[in-house]
Parts: C-alpha cells; structure tokens; sequence
C-alpha cells in the first residue's frame, strides 16, 4: 500500500505538515505555560502586598487579635493552602493554622534560602526568586510567595513597639496557592493544540488525497483501464477527461490501431508467401 | 579439409555458452544488487530507533543532573537565551524537511539521516545546558521523529522503486533461457 502513487504523494506531504505544526504547538505551549505561570507569580506577589498593606495598621497598632483574625480570615480562602507571619528570627507568629504557631523554621528551608544564603541576608529579590513551587501533603502543586515586612517610617517611631531603624526587615509573610486551576487551564489548553494537530492531520491528509484522487488517480486508473483494454484488441471511443488524459488516450487508441493493421499486413504478406512455397512445390 | 558446417555448429555451441555464462554473471548481480537494495532501506529505520535511544537518554540524563554543576557553568559561560534556542529548532525543522522533500523528487538512494542524529543531540545539550530540556523535550522530539520518518520513507520508497526494476531486469533475463529450454 505504501508503494502506490497515493501513498507516495501524501505520505510525504502529512508527515512534514503535521510534524511541523506538533513541534510549533510544543513550543508555543511552552511560551504560554512560561507567560501564564509569570502572570500568576505577579498576581500572587500582587495579592501579598495587599494583605501586608492592609494589615500594616492592624501591626501599628500592635492588634493581635485583628491580626490574627485577618490571617485565619484569608487562610480560610478557596485555593488558599497556607498563610503565615515570620518574624525576624524565623519564628511563626501568626498562621492560619493554628498549629504552626510558635514554630521556629530554618533558614535553609525553601523560600528563606533566596534571602539568607549569603552573609548578609538580601533586601529584595526579583518576582521569580520571590516564588517557589512544592506538593502539599494531597499531591496537589502550589505556588507560594514570601514576601517581606519592611520597616517603614511609621514602625520605627510608633509609641506602641518600636523597631530601630536599622532593622530593615520586620518579618516575612508566605503565602502559598493552589495551582489547581492553572494546571486545569494548562491541560485544557494541551488537549485544545491537540485536536488543533489532530484537524491539521486530517485536513492535509484529506484535502491533498480528495484533490489528487479526483484530479489524478481517477484518469489514470480510468486510462490505465483504456490501454489494457485497447492493448488487448478491444474496440472502444475515444476516452474523454482532462485534457492530458484524452490525449494520452488518444495517442494509445492510434498505436494499438497501428499496430493492428501491421499485423494484418504481416499476416496476409505470410498468406502470400506460404502460397507462393506451395506453387514452387508443385 | 574439416566439415565446415560442424566446425560452425560448435562455434554456435561456444557462443552460446559464453552468452549462458554472461546471463548468469548479470543475473548474479542482479541478485546481489537486490539484496544490498533491501539492506539499505532498513537504514531508516535504524535511524529512527537511534534517535528515540538518543531521547531516552537525554530524559534521563535530564533527570540525573537536573542543574549543571556551578563548575561547569564557570568553565563553558552562560547558556544562550531558551528563545534563541527555540528559534533555531523551527529554522532547522524547517530546512530539514524541505530539503528532505527536495531530495524525494530526485529519487536519492544515499540516507543522511546520521547528520541530524547529531544536530538534535546538539538541541538535547543546549536546552539541557540551558535548564529548560523538561518543557521542551516534546518539540525536539517530535521535530526529530518527523524528520527520521520523512528519510526513511524517502529511502525505502527509492530503494523499492529500484528493487522493481532490477527485478523486472531479472525476469527478462530468466525468461530467454526458460524458453529456450523448453524449445529442446
């Protein structure tokens, strides 16, 4: 089968189309996982931000219990996994789950190495250093912020607690979310350059085999049928068709019927000459 | 003075033999031609388990050295940029397969697939180097599969144009001798 004309026209033709298009889509999956997962480490960044803004007054004020309650409040989000308060000495002071409280955490762990892993512990990072990416405990991957609480000019001169100047950075907030959503929209979107592939397959496929087989191979199975049968001595009428093709049969009819009249020609010449023998004999 | 007519009949007799001989030496390298046709043909599909090996391997070498030692890194510099690496994959793709498609109309029977073995091994390593082979393992290896499928498809189908017409060559050498064997 793949021997024949068809399979030698179109086979070619699929395999370089759609292979193409499969590396293009493979790539341009990776430029939207890239793109989509950047947005979703700067919203989160975003989303960080806020809660320390708006819990800024709240820690003025040195008002646990409204702290507090605003962590328990944001923990008990959808898509929330986790939410906490470090201070400065790495110690947990406010979390959504209570259990956490009190916990001392390293600073080698993942999320407090971006920051303290040389001498002097750094003061900012960039969005991506910011984000780290792990499986709760339920398998499902998250993507967690640790953001900074920085001294500002309010902290250092409140009446309530002061922090001294020097002291850059209060604490840290980390924030973990559920990646579950953008993985869904990811996988959505590789099965949508799936079938996008799989369309580009079958139109190639279908659309070049419908042209050739209406434009090509039907005249030529039909002229190949023509000159077996006026090969073989069978009177027929000219073949009719694209304009190649009547030629062809054309030119077929007028070498079968050429060589029809040679063998006439050769077979009474035989006659004669086979009569002519007899007489001498006699 | 010898009979003439006997000394013809046995120079017909050398002659036919030396023509006997001269058949069976072009049908023995008909034969040999046939078989070296079909030994050829499977070269494609030598390349193509060659490159899913090459895959395999840079999987898993992707999963023994997930990041390049520091060493390394300081020794070789900073790996180009993963755009410039993904552009030169869709030019290359590109080329290859038009060329590949240009070569199919000539009827090539020589296969270069072995030169592409080392330019995706060179994809494999850059990406690797790069820390981003995971995300775009797929592309280099549908690039690959397309372009290792595409030549052995090219080769087979030259070599089994070929193979028809040495074994159309074969039966009429065969045939003259099956008649006339026959006619005694």
């Amino acid at each position: 089968m793949l021997r024949s004309l068809a399979a030698k026209a179109v086979v070619p033709v699929a395999l370089t189309v759609t292979g193409f298009v499969v590396v293009c889509c493979s790539l341009l999956y990776g430029y939207i996982r890239a793109d989509m997962v950047s947005a979703a480490v700067r919203q989160e960044i975003g989303l960080a931000d806020t809660i320390v803004k708006s819990t800024r007054y709240a820690m003025l004020k040195a008002d646990r219990e409204t702290l507090r309650q605003t962590i328990s409040d944001i923990g008990s989000q959808r898509g929330v996994e986790h939410v906490r308060v470090f201070n400065k000495k790495g110690l947990v002071m406010f979390s959504a789950d209570p259990r956490e409280i009190g916990a001392l955490v390293d600073k080698e762990t993942e999320g407090c190495s971006e920051c303290h892993a040389g001498e002097t512990p750094a003061l900012r990072l960039g969005p991506m250093e910011q984000a780290r990416n792990f499986h709760n405990a339920r398998g499902e991957e998250v993507l967690a912020i640790t953001a900074p609480i920085y001294n500002e000019a309010g902290c250092a001169e409140a009446a309530c607690h002061f922090h001294p100047e020097g002291n850059r950075v209060l604490g840290t907030l980390d924030i973990g979310l559920s990646q579950h959503d953008l993985r869904s929209n990811l996988i959505n979107l590789q099965g949508r350059m799936v079938v996008f592939c799989a369309m580009v397959l079958v139109l190639t496929v279908g659309g070049v085999l419908a042209l050739l087989r209406r434009n090509v191979f039907v005249p030529l199975y039909r002229l190949r049928g023509y000159a077996r049968t006026v090969a073989g001595g069978g009177e027929l009428p000219a073949l009719g068709g694209a304009e190649e093709v009547e030629e062809i049969g054309g030119h077929v009819r007028d070498l079968s019927a050429s060589l029809r009249r040679c063998q006439e020609e050769l077979s009474a010449a035989r006659q004669r000459v086979a009569a002519l023998e007899k007489r001498l004999e006699e | 003075m010898g009979c003439p007519i006997g000394s013809e009949r046995a120079d017909l007799t050398n002659s036919a033999a030396e023509s006997a001989g001269e058949g069976n030496e072009r049908r023995e390298a008909c034969n040999l031609r046939i078989k070296g046709l079909r030994g050829r043909s499977v070269q494609g599909a030598v390349g193509l388990v060659l490159f899913a090996l090459l895959s395999l391997l840079a999987l898993r070498t992707e999963t023994l050295f997930p990041v390049i030692p520091a060493g390394l890194r300081r020794l070789l510099g900073a790996s180009p940029s993963t755009d410039l690496i993904s552009i030169a994959l869709v030019v290359y793709s590109f080329s290859a397969l038009i060329l590949i498609l240009s070569r199919m109309m000539g009827g090539d029977l020589r296969y270069r697939g072995w030169a592409h073995l080392g330019y995706l091994g060179g994809f494999y390593l850059f990406y690797l180097y790069a820390e981003a082979l995971r995300e775009n393992f797929w592309a280099i290896f549908a690039a690959g599969m397309t372009i290792f499928a595409l030549e052995y498809f090219n080769l087979w189908t030259a070599c089994q144009d070929e193979i028809r017409r040495e074994e159309k060559l074969l039966r009429f050498l065969t045939a003259p001798n099956e008649q006339g064997r026959e006619g005694d």
